[in-house]
């Protein structure tokens, strides 16, 4: 099973801190402690955990959806998608910043001035190559107009500009 | 692996009861500083904390046929100390009143005056940054004060915040065998851990952040 | 998700030993972790935490003094005969 999975500098670990071999098997032990399980993220995932390395990886063994990521036995990763890069980062949040933009001008009143601001934030964010925290604030942006429904539909969006810009194929 | 060091307990038990020098050689090679260590959270001096461990080898050694491996050797060797340190330590009477208390469960982990206060936009964010450790050089991270203000900073702590600190991070056992020897839940070991732990960070961070 | 699930820094920092423990349920795993992601501050609060629990781990005992040892055997040996 393929998935993807977002790294610090050097194959760091995000929360781990480990650093990732490159090719070789890495055993998680039991996926039930996630601390323990090796943690990937299907494409739909992405915009919650982007850092500045984006790779694909190969899962195996047992294997279960959790949340905002899959947790399995082990896995490797496979190859660096290498137009993931800081412009791109970039790119990204612009994206969300302008989606942010058409949100504001689809509210009034009271709503359209809270939007603008968020907008903005979005806007501050995405020009600093901050993809994650933009893409959640656009989020947010997108909930306050929207609700809940408004959310997801963001969210989908940003999985969706991931998908093609970058050419990332599902499982 | 389990079943590996059950093995070798059962056949150190076995050479102890038999009388043998060399099992009790290693066994007090293996625990006495560490023993020495945490009798020295209850009592009030070293050579008090060394007469406690005199006890406790005693105590060992009169219970060796009790003993039924239920639980590990050194769970079992550290639960007797605890037990003799903290009789000790009542006898003794400190003059400075040690208790799990003067340290209120309620008592928030970073200064609550980091974060922004409520009603502000990013309430409960921190208002700046903590500082990155891993930009300072190494000499000064893993240097000899660091290691003595951290040793300092666990001395501070509570009594049984200190034991659960030393046994978990600083001498590696796991959570069971902590709240074995402790005779504690695992919920009150995780608290006690959490306190302490974010006390010793509390004191390197002013430690690393002079100049 | 909803905005009034999210963590604050404030509240994450009192689960810090929870999550390094594998003790918070899996929603709130991650909770933890998509904050970390979007907070560099809180990053960096883990990331202490990790170094000072490592740098605990390195504390040295000292060595046991000879005589000691020699009292120790002598305990061992009157408790032989007793």
């Amino acid at each position: 099973m393929r998935g993807y999975k977002c790294l610090r500098p050097g194959r760091v670990g995000p929360f781990s801190g480990h650093t990732w071999p490159v090719g070789g098997w890495v055993e998680g032990r039991d996926p039930a402690l996630c601390v323990r399980g090796v943690h990937a993220c299907r494409i739909e995932d992405l915009p919650y955990w982007l850092t500045e390395e984006l790779w694909e990886v190969e899962l195996d063994g047992e294997l279960r959806g959790e949340g905002r990521k899959l947790v399995a036995e082990r896995g490797r990763l496979l190859s660096r998608i290498e137009d993931w890069t800081h412009e791109t980062a970039i790119s990204y949040g612009e994206g969300c910043a302008a989606r942010a933009r058409e949100r504001v001008e689809a509210a009034t009143g009271d709503t359209a001035a809270r939007l603008s601001e968020l907008a903005a934030d979005v806007a501050g964010v995405a020009a600093r190559g901050e993809p994650a925290l933009a893409g959640y604030i656009a989020a947010r942006t997108a909930e306050v107009q929207a609700g809940v429904d408004g959310y997801a539909e963001e969210r989908a969006a940003q999985a969706h500009w991931l998908a093609s810009e970058l050419g990332l194929v599902r499982a | 692996m389990v079943a590996q060091v059950e093995a070798a307990e059962t056949e150190l038990l076995d050479a102890l009861r038999a009388g043998q020098e060399a099992a009790f050689e290693a066994l007090v090679r293996e625990y006495h500083a560490s023993i020495v260590r945490v009798a020295r959270i209850y009592v009030s001096n070293r050579a008090t904390a060394e007469e406690v461990a005199q006890e406790t080898w005693l105590a060992v050694l009169n219970g060796l046929d009790r003993f039924e491996g239920r639980s590990s050797l050194r769970t079992w060797i550290f639960r007797i100390l605890t037990n003799i340190a903290r009789t000790r330590a009542q006898r003794d009477a400190r003059s400075v009143p040690f208790s799990a208390v003067g340290d209120p469960s309620g008592e928030p982990v970073v200064d609550p005056d980091r974060f922004a206060p409520a009603g502000e936009r990013w309430a409960g964010h921190w208002k700046s940054y903590p500082d990155r450790w891993d930009t300072l050089p190494e000499a000064r991270l893993i240097g000899d004060e660091t290691m003595e203000r951290i040793q300092a900073a666990i001395d501070r702590l509570p009594p049984t915040q200190r034991q659960v600190i030393t046994l978990r991070d600083v001498d590696g056992w796991s959570s069971e065998e902590v709240c074995s020897a402790m005779e504690i839940s695992e919920t009150n070991q995780r608290v006690l851990l959490h306190r302490a732990r974010s006390k010793v960070r509390q004191a390197l961070e002013a430690y690393l952040g002079q100049d | 998700m909803l905005i009034s699930e999210d963590l604050t820094c404030q509240e994450l920092v009192e689960l810090v030993t929870e999550y390094l423990e594998g003790g918070l349920s899996s929603t709130d795993r991650d909770r933890f972790e998509q904050h970390i992601v979007l907070c560099d501050g809180c990053a960096v609060y883990l990331e202490q935490m990790r170094t000072t629990i490592s740098l605990t781990g390195s504390l040295t005992e000292e060595a046991i003094p000879a005589e000691t040892q020699a009292g120790l055997l002598g305990l061992f040996r009157d408790w032989k005969q007793g």
